[in-house]
């Protein structure tokens, strides 16, 4: 370091300077509880179970797919046959959030693209039950979502884009949104 | 230049012969990178035996990988180097992929080279962020900090998660980028030569900096080899190894990029080094994103890659051999990953990420083993900290930049 540079520290002062053009620039903070910055779509927040428009009930076949893929075993999953009218209706459907790694496999491999992480994450909770997610918690996380969006909605992961429509299920690949 | 000072290991039965002066260091100490514990020997301020103790981020990642299959498994390793996930995901999948023989198109090897080079430089703006203040320089951090904010926001754009994001999936990538993310990606390229530049006006020839880094852990060549530093600690010393240039993956051959190199081996020059690697990470980007209309359409996904629900076997419609009867029957069951071993490395930011899978046919890994560079690198910290002060500990444990989640797995 030469000795001009030594007594007047010129490097320092390049420094204040760059930080002093820097107080008259935009601020980039968010100040987050009074103001949010828009979720991407796709984001994989809190889990929902779709509530079919035209039935009014889960579109959830039972096929169990996304209880096989999930990688931390968190959704358990009970399915009846109706005595009547001889369907499959799923009895219990239970997220344990706090085992979720948010993946997304499964709304990936659910053919009826009846389960979603939905683009919300203010959900902590005080206690553990708050956020063991059954299946009447799940269709009401569907209907507070669904009102803040526009509609139709059409996850990103229900139809991945750039994979090719042979790989998908029939639903899947005439899929629309909600 | 840092004064070096002298140390006199005084033996056991020696007329001056006194206890240590032991201080652990860690696990929650701030300025060792998560949960790194350091037992401290110390003669005054200068350190005689260091010994670092891991261990307390444990969660038996590779034995839990043995209990699912091979897609649940690409999920864990997110959370091997939780700041560059993306490029963990990458040497997984190559690793599953060579197993089972699988060419993936050249688009999903675009995006992976892509998304691979933002996670190295969020990584390396991260460690420039927390190295800085750990090292006395505050706006650094915070300028990193913002930048990184930007990137972070485009993996939520292109996976829909800001950290574990497992956008990469055994066969190619889960999503194709939209037009939206390609231009937010041009227009960050276009801007961060410049932000590079504000950092190094900060700090590069700052008096504070150099006195805290120059001569400061200083690594020959030979020993830097000896203690299988990879990545830029290697690049450091002067030895150009970088496994994109000497055994390129994913779409590294197509790209031109320089392996920049440092000349003597202390902690300025690998901050050097990685401030040079963040101007090529942008470089590789740009001229990735600027052959991407070129495959404009293609799947992003090979045309046998399994299923998410990996199933164990899968039907052959032709003739297979037969495992006993040796001729060929119709109709026969092949397991979807064939049995076999096999030994993947790719450049992570942190430094050369090794994964040995082992697999014998049944849907699951038999053995998943990482070789993880923030493992190897901790332990050459005794040997780098040897006629250091305290205050050094924290610049050469930031100098190697470690992360814990990978070194305890």
């Amino acid at each position: 370091m030469s000795l001009t540079r030594t007594v007047f520290l010129t490097e320092i002062v390049k420094g204040l300077a760059l930080t002093l053009r820097k107080m008259f620039s935009r601020p980039v903070t968010v100040q987050y509880p009074e103001e949010k910055k828009p979720l991407a779509p796709g984001f994989r927040g809190r889990h929902a179970l779709v509530r079919d428009p035209h039935t009014g009930r889960e579109r959830c076949i039972g096929c169990l797919r996304c209880a096989k893929v999930c990688p931390s075993r968190c959704i358990y999953i009970e399915t009846e046959r109706d005595p009547e009218t001889r369907r499959m209706v799923v009895k219990r459907y239970e997220i344990e959030v706090l085992r979720c790694v948010f993946c997304g496999y499964c709304e990936e491999v659910c053919p009826v693209n009846a389960l979603v992480l939905t683009e919300f994450y203010e959900y902590a909770g005080e206690s553990r039950e708050e956020v063991y997610f059954d299946k009447e918690k799940l269709l009401q996380n569907w209907d507070e979502f669904i009102m803040s969006q526009r509609r139709p909605y059409l996850n990103p992961y229900w139809k991945p884009r750039g994979i090719p429509e042979t790989r998908l299920p029939v639903f899947k690949r005439k899929a629309e949104g909600v | 230049m840092a004064p070096k000072v002298e140390i006199v290991q005084r033996q056991f039965g020696h007329p001056e012969w006194e206890e240590p002066f032991v201080v652990n260091m860690g696990p929650q100490h701030p300025s060792t990178h998560g949960v790194l514990r350091l037992y401290l020997e110390l003669d005054g301020e200068s350190v005689v035996r260091c010994d670092p103790r891991i261990g307390y981020l444990h969660r038996g990642l590779e034995k839990l990988s043995e209990n699912l299959t091979y897609t649940q498994a690409m999920v864990l390793t997110d959370r091997l180097d939780y700041i560059s996930s993306a490029a963990n995901n990458v040497g997984y999948c190559l690793a599953v992929e060579k197993l089972m023989g699988l060419e993936v198109p050249r688009r999903a090897r675009l995006l992976r080279t892509i998304v691979c080079e933002m996670a190295r430089i969020s990584s390396h703006l991260l460690w420039l962020a927390t190295h800085a203040l750990d090292i006395g320089a505050m706006t650094v951090f915070l300028y990193c900090f913002r930048d990184r904010e930007w990137l972070l926001d485009i993996y939520e754009k292109i996976c829909g998660a800001r950290l574990t994001v497992s956008y990469a999936r055994v066969g190619g990538v889960r999503l194709d980028f939209t037009q939206e993310i390609v231009d937010e990606l041009y227009r960050f390229t276009e801007e961060f030569p410049g932000r590079i530049t504000d950092y190094e006006t900060l700090i590069d020839i700052n008096r504070i900096w150099l006195k805290r880094t120059k001569g400061i852990a200083v690594v020959p060549p030979e020993k830097a080899l000896n203690m299988g530093l990879t990545g830029p600690s290697l690049r450091g010393s002067g030895i150009p190894y970088d496994v994109r240039k000497f055994k390129p993956y994913d779409a590294y051959d197509e790209v031109e990029f320089e392996v920049p190199v440092g000349k003597n081996g202390d902690t300025y020059d690998r901050y050097r080094v990685r401030m040079e690697e963040l101007r090529q990470a942008n470089r590789i980007i740009r001229q990735c994103l600027d052959k991407l209309p070129e495959t404009e359409g293609e799947p992003v996904i090979a045309e046998g890659a399994p299923d998410l629900l990996m199933p164990e076997k899968k039907k052959v419609p032709e003739a297979a051999p037969h495992p006993k009867r040796g001729f060929l029957i119709k109709g026969a069951e092949v397991p979807v990953v064939p049995p076999g071993e096999v030994y993947v490395s790719i450049e992570a930011p942190k430094g050369e990420l090794g994964y040995y899978i082992v697999s014998d046919g049944s849907g699951k890994p038999w053995r998943v083993r990482v070789r993880a560079p923030s493992f190897v690198h901790i332990s050459a910290i005794p040997e780098m900290i040897k006629g250091h002060m305290v205050a050094d500990i924290i610049a050469v444990i930031g100098t190697l930049d470690v992360v814990l989640g990978e070194c305890d797995r």
